[in-house]
């Protein structure tokens, strides 16, 4: 078999020489010429299995994908012992990111070329990213074996071993390189990277004297070349010594960046002073030795008390205020955690405002007007932080009519009204904020985000259109490309409160997108990074990459997508609904066909060069096909909503282990699912974190009651009624327990319309249900917005003749807030949101008025 | 508020910064290339909260021309308005700046603005000290011109 392979794999002299011209002109990417060297040979070879498979890869770099493809599995059927045809395919499947696959086709490969460090190196990439850290150690030592010279060979065993968990063998391989490396330049980055690779590893070892003697050494002969690190290992190596020279090796550091919080730290810490009163002295030094430097003076406020503090807190805020610093609240509200600091900040600043009010009725020429301004901001968040909204509301509204032309006033009364629930209005004066500075992307970003928050999900893209590509298909999606996750989250949630579950899920998917073209990122740095010799930055990134997805953007797409899969589960009509329900606006239609006539162009320009004229190479991977479900429409009505749901899921179970609102999706999709014991595991879960959880309360009883349709008793299922029995034993009736949790969390809203749902599970009257959801207007419930919408909607689905009185009610509790005004008033609402700016009565008196 | 050296987790905090305030953004794979290939170029600003509200990426010019001095490369840099007025801008460049002279012996750095960008230009030269080397011509995609800016490393 082998012999006749080989014999099918032999070519005549002038052939074979056009197969090696072949793999040249591959190498050197001069695709046209292969295709046609390539088919020189196959006109006396037809058969030549290595020929075809090499032409099938030129052209898929040349993006006739398909057709290459073809060529490369019908070269392979024909010399499945070439090692040439299995690295061609492997080479493939790597371009369309099947790492997995593409590394069983380079072991293949190896099989019949073991020394082929092409190949080698291929697969090294390919178990790091793939993270099989064994058989990456083997393949970095064969590579290793066979060219001991290149000095990224010892590095990338290093790291192999580094990586397997192996520091000792890392540091051992970096001791022998190091020892035989000669005629290393001066001020080779490469190499000081390299040492500063092995000070990281005594360092993890633990080998703090040895890492500070190799650091020292090389510092000095300026084998390391990174001067911020070299102070910065050696400041912390001398800490971990605990050497007397370790307070100077900090203070260095502070000379070097005053701003660094933990070069302070290291400081004190090494005076032998912890982060409390006692280092109130020398930061004070420190302050005054540092004229500039922020980060000690702010240091001391947080450490001071009493008398120590009140000195310290007037010039800290009073120079802020002077400078018109518009972050001063925000830098400083951490330390209202102690009542003492937050009521003397409030002295201290409400005696400024006084002063300059007297200042200007006796016409005091020293009057600042621009730091009375920014005292009122200063004060309006202040009391907006304690939940004084009306207070705020004057003094913010006092302060815009003072100086009418500062955005950050108008962004702050937007604030103000959002916390409040009235979002229209917020969204009016967000706008009315960047109306002030055109120019200025943050103002137009809030503004947009505000529309958002206000369901004006059109209005919204108008204004991103402003900063985005203008060639772009609609501004969603340059944003989309540019991967702004704060856009997607914010659009997404503005589609699932406006009731539109494809687009809202459409737009959590783009975010779990953005999470796998990040994962993807990291493979090119494989190879790049040894062969820069960044070995630790690199590290840091395969680790970072280890924990993606455990990001807040991604625990939360994940979830609410996973919700959306479940509901359309649960109730196929919301997709039908949705699709055919679906009267777009002008703005959508207009939007529709921009986008259609984008990606119809892209699509034109995709076909375009399937003529075999061009010698561009467009790479393995293969285009991004055209979307073909712009509204999410064939997504939401996709036929297997559950395994979509498990699929996103699954690494929060891994990396989100404290959240619980994971383990409650997780939950969800595995009853379903029929995966009882990842449900039961999912409850217990869920249930070590907050067993009080309401949304909790509802799964127990949804398991009780799935409990008893399980049948016949398999062993998972006995497991999961034992299990289930220690939560809530079968005893007691549902009914009872339901009941039990409402008397426990009497005031919580939350638990209120949980156990309304619950009851309405178990059977109850309409009547009785909403007697209970009635329960959220109760003197000691402390309601919030959300649940208040959320009993709104619950009551809706029941289509509850009361609906309406609730909403009366909620918006006579809520009385800021526009969310519970009746259809009507809610339009006219709309339309004074967005009409354009009253004139302002500012023309001419600005600023000087105090 | 806290300013070091960036780190592979503050990259989407940068990128998220960016998008808030420049019309230039760009994909993780391009952060990612700076930190991989000069991991001690491009710093941050953080708050008490971890959030990044300002940041520097930067780079070595890896093209330079016969007889042209090595040089480092602002890619962007820009600050939330709402931190603004503490300096951090500043702040950023000279710790970047003297990574770029100590590390790669940098001799000078340039960047480029937008030349409608007024308020970056002010910074930039009156702030940061640099001069206006030239205009390129249509050097962003919608065709605006850019200033080239320099500024000398040079006895630093």
């Amino acid at each position: 078999m082998a012999s006749k392979a080989a014999s099918k794999r032999a070519l005549t002299p002038k052939e074979a020489s056009l197969f090696k011209e072949l793999l040249t002109l591959y190498e050197t990417k001069q695709l046209k010429k292969g295709v046609k060297t390539a088919d020189q040979i196959l006109k006396k070879f037809p058969d030549h299995g290595e020929t075809l498979c090499m032409k099938g890869l030129i052209l898929a770099h040349m993006g006739q994908r398909d057709e290459g493809k073809e060529l490369v599995k019908k070269g392979m059927r024909l010399d499945l012992t070439s090692h040439i045809v299995w690295h061609v395919f492997g080479l493939i499947q790597k371009g369309e990111k099947n790492y997995e696959e593409a590394l069983k086709s380079y072991t293949q490969a190896l099989r019949f070329d073991k020394d082929n460090m092409n190949i080698l190196r291929d697969a090294a990439h390919l178990q790091t990213q793939l993270r099989l850290y064994d058989g990456l150690v083997e393949t970095r030592h064969t590579l290793l074996k066979l060219r001991p010279t290149l000095r990224q060979h010892w590095t990338g065993l290093a790291v192999a071993h580094y990586l397997n968990g192996n520091l000792e063998q890392a540091k051992n391989v970096l001791e022998k390189y190091e020892s035989i490396l000669k005629n290393v330049p001066d001020y080779d980055v490469e190499h000081s990277e390299t040492l500063l690779y092995h000070v990281r590893i005594l360092e993890e070892l633990g080998e703090y004297s040895e890492a500070l003697n190799l650091l020292d050494t090389n510092a000095k002969e300026r084998a390391i070349v990174d001067k911020t690190a070299i102070m910065e290992f050696r400041a912390r190596l001398l800490s971990k010594l605990e050497l007397s020279e370790a307070e100077h090796a900090w203070r260095v550091l502070i000379d070097h960046n005053s701003e660094n919080h933990e070069y302070y730290k290291g400081y004190l810490s090494c005076k032998g002073l912890s982060l409390d009163e006692k280092s109130l002295e020398a930061l004070k030094d420190l302050s005054s030795q540092l004229p500039k430097a922020s980060v000690p003076r702010r240091l001391a406020l947080t450490l001071a008390s009493e008398d120590d503090f009140k000195n310290l807190a007037r010039p800290y805020i009073t120079s802020g205020l002077t400078k018109g610093i518009p972050s001063l609240f925000v830098d400083i509200k951490s330390l209202y955690s102690d009542q003492s600091k937050l009521q003397a900040i409030q002295d201290i600043v409400e005696d400024i405002r006084k002063e300059a009010e007297t200042q200007s009725q006796t016409s005091d020429k020293s009057a600042d007007p621009s730091m009375y301004v920014w005292t009122l901001y200063f004060l309006a968040q202040h009391y907006s932080f304690l939940s004084q909204h009306s207070h705020a509301l004057e003094i913010i509204e006092l302060a815009i009519s003072h100086t009418p032309t500062l955005p950050e006033l108008y962004m702050f009364k937007a604030r103000i009204l959002k916390r409040a629930g009235d979002l229209l209005g917020a969204s009016r004066s967000m706008e009315d904020a960047r109306l002030l500075d055109g120019q200025d992307r943050f103002l137009n970003t809030k503004s947009a985000k505000y529309r958002l928050r206000a369901g004006l999900v059109d209005e919204a893209s108008t204004l991103l259109g402003m900063f985005t590509k203008k060639d772009a298909p609609s501004p969603g999606a340059d944003l989309e490309d540019m991967q702004s996750l704060l856009y997607l989250l914010e659009e997404a949630d503005a589609h699932r409160r406006n009731g539109k579950p494809n687009l809202a899920l459409k737009k959590y998917l783009a975010v779990q997108k953005i999470f796998n073209e990040i994962e993807d990122d990291q493979y090119d740095f494989h190879g790049y990074c040894l062969r820069k010799f960044n070995i630790n930055i690199y590290l840091n990134l395969l680790s970072w990459e280890d924990n993606l997805r455990s990001q807040p953007a991604y625990i939360k797409t994940a979830i609410r997508a996973s919700e959306i899969f479940v509901a359309v589960h649960d109730d196929p009509k919301i997709a039908t609904a949705a699709s055919s329900g679906s009267q777009l606006t002008d703005a959508e239609k207009k939007a529709k066909k921009k986008a259609k006539k984008a990606a119809q162009k892209v699509q034109e320009e995709v076909k375009k060069p399937t003529a075999t004229s061009s010698n561009e190479d467009k790479g393995l991977e293969p285009p991004t096909p055209k979307d073909d479900d712009p509204d999410g429409f064939k997504v939401l009505a996709c036929s297997d909503p559950l395994e979509q749901a498990a699929k996103l899921l699954q690494p929060l179970t891994k990396l989100a282990k404290n959240n619980i609102e994971a383990w409650i999706a997780v939950y969800d999709v595995a009853i379903r699912r029929k995966k009882l014991l990842q449900a039961i595991q999912a409850l217990n879960h869920a249930r070590a974190l907050d067993a009080e959880n309401p949304e909790l309360h509802l799964r127990i009883i949804h398991a009780r009651k799935t409990a008893s349709s399980i049948q016949p008793p398999s062993s998972v299922g006995s497991v999961f009624t034992e299990q289930l029995n220690e939560i809530l034993t079968s005893e007691v009736s549902l009914d009872t327990y339901n009941s039990q949790f409402l008397q426990k969390h009497s005031t919580s809203p939350g638990a209120i319309l949980a156990c309304a749902k619950a009851s309405q599970e178990l059977g109850a009257t309409r009547e009785e249900v909403e007697n209970t959801v009635f329960g959220i207007l109760g003197e000691e419930v402390k309601l919030d917005v959300e649940t208040a919408i959320a009993s709104l909607s619950f009551l809706d689905s029941l289509k509850s003749p009361r609906k309406d009185e609730l909403r009366a009610s909620l918006d006579k509790k809520f009385e800021l807030s526009t969310l519970f005004k009746p259809a009507t008033e809610l339009a006219a609402l709309k339309e004074s949101v967005l009409a354009p700016p009253a004139s302002r009565e500012t023309d001419g008196q600005v600023d000087t008025v105090i | 508020m806290h300013i070091r050296v960036a780190r592979v987790d503050d990259l989407q905090g940068m990128q998220a910064c960016n998008l808030q305030n420049l019309p230039e953004n760009y994909t993780m794979k391009y952060y990612l290339y700076h930190l991989m290939t000069w991991p001690s170029l491009s710093y941050v600003a953080q708050d008490d909260d971890g959030k990044i509200v300002g940041y520097i990426l930067a780079k070595m010019e890896e093209e330079t021309e016969e007889g042209e001095d090595t040089h480092g490369h602002v890619t962007s840099i820009s600050v939330l308005r709402s931190h603004r007025r503490l300096g951090l801008a500043k702040k950023l460049m000279i710790q970047s700046q003297e990574a770029m002279a100590s590390i790669y012996r940098a001799a000078y750095v340039s960047l480029h603005v937008r030349k409608s960008n007024r308020a970056a230009l002010g910074l930039y030269k009156d702030t940061l000290g640099f001069t206006v080397k030239e205009i390129e011509k249509k050097y962003y995609a919608d065709g605006e011109d850019a200033y080239s800016c320099v500024l000398s490393l040079k006895d630093k």
